[in-house]
């Protein structure tokens, strides 16, 4: 059986005073420190730096972060509210179908401003939703961002 | 036991699009997650941004949170990966020396330059290091609970806890011997 060196004893001896279980068997630690002069100042220190941590104490922060919180959900919400799915579209393309089989209809002269009620059904609902067609989003977001 | 049924109840009223209902959660756990953000970050000032973006974060998840949880070990995986990429982002703050202790509290047993002192040993560790030793002695959490916390191996926690240790040891003595 190889002896343990003084690294992995120290933190056995370290973690044993942490309640915790180490590889090393507490009669392996106990034999090496009795031998091992700089191991045993090194397990010294480690405890006293142990105990100055135990005396302390987490520092209480008293912080009102809800208002912030609250603001940001908001903002998120009525972006959420602004989506309105696919029931204008629905309509707009019932709409354009409409328009297409009158136009088809042979004995049916629709006339000039006709034609134009595509562009005018199109533009109804895009104003309806508040949104620009041609808008390029130059936001470039990262994936998980 | 009364704190987890209402955190229970909040999440749930959350679910059922009742937002106000989050605030209970957010009162709750904010002192924490400030003192723990700044035990990543280093300062409170980062600490409070990432907070708040760990909360909106948790809100969009608690869809897919398990009830049968605990909330705030849940919440601190949210709130560690926040920190962890702001401080990606921002990159740690010039150390500029201390005024205030911000992580540790003034106990009656210490002078306030002692408790000083040691912050600024620990804001000298690396954050990793730093959240480790706080959660084992502020927090007082086991090699288990870490091992969880920090999703690492038990036989990793203890590795880097005590070389943690011997790196603030090294700090402290550095600092001791500077001042005589």
């Amino acid at each position: 059986m190889s002896d343990p060196n003084c690294e992995s004893v120290c933190m056995a001896a370290m973690a044993m005073a942490d309640g915790y279980k180490p590889p090393l068997s507490p009669d392996e630690v106990r034999s090496h420190l009795a031998v091992c002069a700089s191991c045993r100042l090194e397990v010294e220190r480690l405890r006293a730096v142990m105990k100055l941590l135990d005396a302390q104490e987490r520092r209480a922060h008293s912080v009102q972060v809800w208002g912030q919180v609250e603001g940001r959900l908001r903002e998120k919400q009525v972006a959420g509210n602004r989506s309105f799915g696919w029931r204008p579209f629905f309509l707009m393309g019932l709409l354009l179908v409409g328009f297409k089989a009158i136009e088809f209809a042979p004995q049916w002269n629709v006339g000039m401003l006709f034609r134009l009620l595509p562009v005018l059904i199109a533009a109804t609902v895009f104003g309806y939703i508040r949104e620009n067609p041609f808008k390029i989003n130059l936001e470039l977001k990262l994936e998980g961002e | 036991m009364r704190g987890t049924m209402d955190d229970a109840l909040a999440i749930r009223k959350c679910r059922e699009g009742e937002g106000e209902a989050f605030r209970h959660l957010v009162e709750q756990y904010q002192s924490q997650a400030i003192s723990h953000a700044v035990a990543i970050l280093g300062n409170r000032e980062d600490a409070l941004d990432a907070v708040q973006e760990a909360f909106l974060d948790a809100y969009q998840a608690l869809g897919r949170f398990d009830l049968a949880r605990r909330f705030y070990p849940w919440f601190y995986t949210i709130l560690r990966n926040r920190c962890y990429k702001l401080l990606a982002t921002r990159g740690k703050r010039e150390a500029s020396g201390l005024d205030a202790a911000e992580l540790l509290a003034a106990t009656t047993c210490q002078r306030p330059e002692e408790v000083l002192s040691l912050e600024q040993a620990l804001s000298e560790l690396t954050p990793e290091e730093r959240e480790l030793i706080t959660l084992k002695h502020l927090d007082g959490l086991s090699y288990g609970e870490l091992s969880e916390r920090l999703e690492i191996p038990e036989g990793t926690v203890m590795s880097r806890l005590y070389h943690a240790r011997k790196r603030l040891h090294e700090k402290l003595t550095r600092r001791s011997t500077k001042s005589i």
